[in-house]
């Protein structure tokens, strides 16, 4: 009986000093091996040995082969996980003994999103606030609903303010997300209130502020009782929320084919405000234009089925390019697609 | 459209300083897009709408400042010195093709000493920008200006059988332009002739045989209307646009021909030529002005303001409109001629809102009417993905559409290009049909100035022709090279390797409840050999992953590995998700075990994996790899793989000893 609980004792004396000389992952290894292993571990060839005595002692032997199983357990397990501090205590104590705290903390990596579609989430954050949804639509578009749904007719020299890549006679690169809005109107009844972002393309030569492709988002708004005083109000409230509450705005007369009445909006200039005469940004006039926008037109609702005596609407769009220029003051639109991580990555910290 | 201020006192008393001028201009909708003082006048530089062709004289500008201004517009008499001689005698005007000539009318004056413009008429001409040429010539300018309206003028000498016949040209017919250059004419191309040939291409240019020369002393002055759509088709034909083309396909007033005429026949008599009698004007189908109803109400409707009945027609009226009361709230509104943009309800009511001021309109919010939510959940997926993506340390990137045939060619997507007809360059005449191309232009962008660890995403289309029908396939593409993480004082920054993005694709999956998913070993044009792996969803493969071909990154002359995906998110999103359950967290404690194998190199983790999923062994609720490795412990040829098991039961705790006997099932396995 004494022969047995000394041969406890003997196993775990011989633990404990195999666990003092464990160095790294292999060597605790070894000594896991060695003493849990199912087959040949010393615990398991006591467990053997116990099931040889008799039935008294091998209850009070059980109780402590067990506790001895327990104890290893647990040791192996501290041990594991002492490592990484062994690790690196082990190069810091190197000259002081003590951990330098004023070392700086574990980075992770996160990648970041490109600055177009992070200000694009803005712009929609902003309408959904307003009960806007956001609807996209094919990039490749036929004429009709790039055009002639929009009140372009075929020949129509308004065509030219929208200097369009063809790929047939037919089809073509959208030069406005406009289609659709054409598109949702053709699937859904008023009331309708939708922003439409996307890729637009123009056959323009790229310089610092034009690129053959670049990003848009229009919106439209389709119910009864819709008025220009509508119109003014939530283009008021949106530029106030992305810009800042106080921005100067004006609402002066123009043309689109499919509004009418139409408008463009200026903000006042972000970087000069109308003070430098000779400011790139806005070239001294104090104004940005920033969207063009207006009532859809009673012919483009009846393109679309919709009874214009019934219905009424508005309809807007911005770049989100130039609008992103204007409220970062970027210089060159062509930054936006070399796609410099050194650029991109600045905007995380926005 | 250039307007001179001193040229448009000609019509209004303007006594305003510059600054409000510009500013009245701007929100009348008439935006002054640059302007510059010259000697005593000041030239605005004016945006004009492709809809107002009224607009692109003096005239028409004055027009609409007087009404800003609530003046009059001042008038202007052309007196005429005569001669017995009647134009019948001299022209004989035929319109052949009334369609695409409404109205043409015509005067002749003879006796004109062709030369240098007196002070006054080379000051206007130059205050627009053109350089004098001859007083015929300048006075044909001066009209188009102050009115808009383009006129002609040919030496009557040099129309063959003194005939003007307005018609289409014949095949093989060519006319040398003013510009000393041939115009191959075609059908449908509208011609001014005489009896033997083309004289003019009408509506766009003269020719260089009629025009009025040194020598010319009787001109007979054109002026005309053309269809608007006849005039564009033959101006983007000939590639030829002109002030009077520029005009003529925007439209012009009907009803103005022979003013035009009579004005620039008053200024050649003023310059000493002498007037035939009478004017030859050949209208066949006189239109009526047209009229449109103007509700009070919709004016209130569609602008959101109760608005004066008096100013809606005091404006009109300064416009040019009549506004007759049809009964109460309802006008008759007949729209001059000039004004080819007006025909519906909603264009009077622009009129009356641009000089209400569009500043003075109240700003209020629609209500809200609640709306159907959306089925397309695409938007949520890719925002899904797109976090996923940030998580796992790639930057999110955006190139363009356009691809280079040659770059195309190389990576061999197997897709039909679409091409653009009129690219911008040839260098971006195909649209992509795949998003790597644009990824690995990053990569060395960015190498290039120094990152030494590039990782990226991009999320958009991939355009190409299938069976005749043209597509756009949603894709994502990732692209990782080099070292991963910033470098750091604990830890050592290692290189990216397969794995990092076939994690990517796997947390991509697993997140958005696409499971189960697998990979199978799979060539693709993009992969080395034995680098390329196809992830099959719903026994579909939505897309690739692997080690860049070699000869692919030497063409980007990229030295290090870059490990790549595609991914079709539009036949991905096609598919459902498994739907969300709701499982009762187990209670009880679990049991880990690890075991290790020693296993033949050829031995595939896959294997092993379905050997075990096989076994379906109970209360095995996970198991994964946590350690592989080879060396000179291990047999060469072999490698060691220790495998962590996870046993629970559900509603109790497992005994060692059970745990213990499914192992040992795990093992002989």
């Amino acid at each position: 009986m004494k022969d047995f609980k000394s041969k406890i004792e003997e196993h775990k004396k011989r633990f404990e000093k195999a666990l003092s000389g464990v160095k790294d992952e292999k060597s605790l290894q070894e000594v896991r091996n060695a003493f849990m292993s199912r087959k040949r571990g010393e615990l398991k060839l006591l467990f053997e040995e116990l099931k040889t005595l008799k039935p008294e002692e091998k209850a009070a032997f059980g109780q402590m082969v067990n506790d001895l199983k327990i104890h290893i357990q647990e040791k192996i397990r501290v041990r594991g996980e002492l490592k990484v501090i062994k690790k690196e205590s082990a190069a810091l104590k190197a000259s002081s003994g003590k951990i330098d705290l004023t070392l700086p903390g574990q980075k992770e990596y996160w990648g970041s999103p490109h600055p177009i579609l992070l200000f694009q989430q803005e712009i929609e954050n902003i309408f959904m606030a307003m009960g806007y949804f956001i609807e996209d639509g094919p990039e490749i578009e036929t004429d009709y609903y790039n055009f002639e749904a929009l009140n372009f007719p075929p020949y129509h020299p308004a065509r030219d303010d929208w200097d369009t890549l063809y790929i047939t006679d037919d089809l073509l690169l959208r030069t406005h997300t406009s289609p659709v809005q054409i598109r949702a109107m053709e699937k859904r009844k008023p009331p309708i209130r939708i922003i439409t972002p996307g890729k637009v393309y123009r056959r323009e030569t790229p310089d610092p502020t034009h690129l053959p492709m670049f990003y848009q988002v229009e919106g439209l708004v389709v119910d009864e009782g819709i008025t220009f005083a509508h119109l003014k109000g939530t283009l008021e409230h949106f530029l106030k929320t992305l810009f800042y509450e106080k921005i100067k705005i004006r609402f002066r007369p123009s043309f689109f084919p499919f509004t009418e009445p139409s408008a463009e909006i200026d903000i006042e200039c972000t970087v000069c405000a109308g003070k430098n005469e000779e400011c790139r940004v806005c070239g001294g006039s104090g104004w940005i234009e920033i969207l063009g926008s207006g009532m859809v037109d009673p012919q483009v609702l009846k393109n679309v089925n919709i009874d214009p005596e019934k219905y009424s609407g508005f309809a807007f769009g911005l770049g989100i390019d130039r609008t992103a220029m204007s409220a970062f003051q970027i210089p060159d639109m062509r930054f936006f697609y070399e796609n410099d991580l050194r650029f991109i990555r600045q905007f995380t910290l926005k | 459209m250039i307007i001179s201020l001193n040229w448009l006192k000609d019509y209004i008393e303007i006594d305003l300083s510059l600054p409000v001028l510009i500013e009245k201009l701007n929100m009348i909708g008439l935006m002054v897009e640059d302007w510059e003082e010259k000697g005593s006048d000041v030239i605005l530089d004016i945006e004009t709408y492709a809809n107002r062709p009224d607009t692109l004289g003096h005239l028409g500008v004055a027009r609409e400042l007087a009404t800003a201004l609530e003046l009059g517009i001042k008038e202007r008499k052309w007196p005429l010195t005569e001669i017995e001689q009647k134009i019948s005698d001299l022209a004989d005007v035929r319109i052949w093709d009334d369609e695409l000539c409404p109205r043409y009318s015509g005067m002749v004056i003879k006796g004109i000493q062709v030369g240098p413009s007196p002070e006054w008429l080379r000051k206007r001409i130059e205050a627009v920008g053109l350089k004098p040429i001859n007083n015929v010539v300048d006075v044909t300018n001066y009209v188009l200006f102050a009115t808009a309206h383009p006129i002609h003028a040919f030496d009557l000498a040099k129309i063959s059988g003194r005939k003007i016949i307005i018609r289409k040209a014949k095949d093989a017919e060519v006319l040398r332009s003013l510009e000393d250059s041939d115009i191959s004419l075609t059908p449908e191309m509208l011609v001014i002739a005489d009896e033997k040939k083309p004289i003019a291409l009408a509506g766009i240019i003269g020719g260089e045989e009629s025009s009025v020369k040194e020598s010319t002393q009787d001109v007979f002055i054109e002026s005309a209307c053309f269809d608007p759509v006849s005039i564009r088709k033959t101006s983007k034909k000939t590639g030829i646009s002109t002030d009077a083309s520029y005009r003529f396909e925007r439209g012009a007033d009907i009803s103005f021909p022979p003013q035009a005429a009579l004005m620039a026949a008053s200024l050649l008599t003023q310059l000493g030529g002498k007037a035939a009698k009478g004017i030859a004007d050949v209208y066949p189908k006189p239109k009526k002005e047209k009229t449109v109803v103007l509700r009070h109400h919709r004016i209130s409707d569609l602008l959101g303001l109760e608005l004066d009945g008096e100013f809606a027609e005091r404006t009109l009226a300064s416009l040019g409109f009549q506004a007759e009361v049809q009964q109460k709230g309802v006008w008759q509104v007949k729209i001059p001629q000039f004004r080819v943009d007006v025909e519906r309800e909603a264009d009077l009511i622009e009129e009356i809102a641009r000089f209400y001021g569009y500043d003075k309109i109240p700003a209020s919010l629609p209500p809200l009417r609640a709306l159907e939510l959306p089925v397309d959940q695409k938007r949520e997926r890719i925002n899904k993905f797109r976090q996923l993506l940030f998580c796992n340390g790639f930057d999110e990137v955006l190139n363009f559409s356009f691809s280079d045939p040659e770059k195309e060619a190389r990576l061999q997507t197997g897709q039909k290009a679409i091409e653009i007809r009129n690219p911008v360059s040839s260098k971006a005449s195909l649209l992509r049909t795949t998003l790597l191309g644009g990824l690995l232009e990053n990569i060395v962008w960015n190498k290039n100035r120094g990152a030494e660890g590039i990782h990226l995403f991009e999320i958009g289309n991939a355009y190409f022709w299938q069976n005749e029908t043209n597509r756009e396939q949603l894709t994502l593409a990732l692209a990782t090279t080099g070292l991963v993480g910033p470098v750091q004082w604990h830890r050592k920054s290692e290189d990216t390797d397969f794995f990092r993005i076939k994690g990517a694709l796997e947390s991509l999956m697993t997140y958005s409840r696409y499971e189960p998913f697998s990979f199978k070993e799979k060539d693709h044009a993009f992969f080395e050999q034995e680098y390329s792996l196809a992830m099959i969803f719903k026994e579909e493969t939505v897309g690739y992953c692997g080690l860049l071909k070699k000869n692919l990154l030497d063409s980007y002359s990229l030295k290090e590995p870059v490990w790549a995906a595609e991914l079709n998110l539009a036949l991905l999103f096609e598919k459902q998700p498994y739907s969300f359950e709701f499982t009762p967290v187990d209670r009880f404690p679990s049991i880990t075990r690890d075991v290790s194998f020693i296993s033949s190199r050829s031995v595939l983790y896959q294997d092993i994996k379905e050997v075990v999923e096989k076994l379906a062994i109970p209360g095995l609720m996970e198991f994964d790899p946590h350690d592989r490795f080879s060396g000179s412990s291990i047999p060469s040829g072999k490698i060691s793989l220790s495998l962590r098991f996870v046993f629970r039961h559900p509603q109790r705790t497992l005994l060692a000893k059970e745990v213990d006997t499914l192992q040992e099932k795990i093992i002989n396995a």
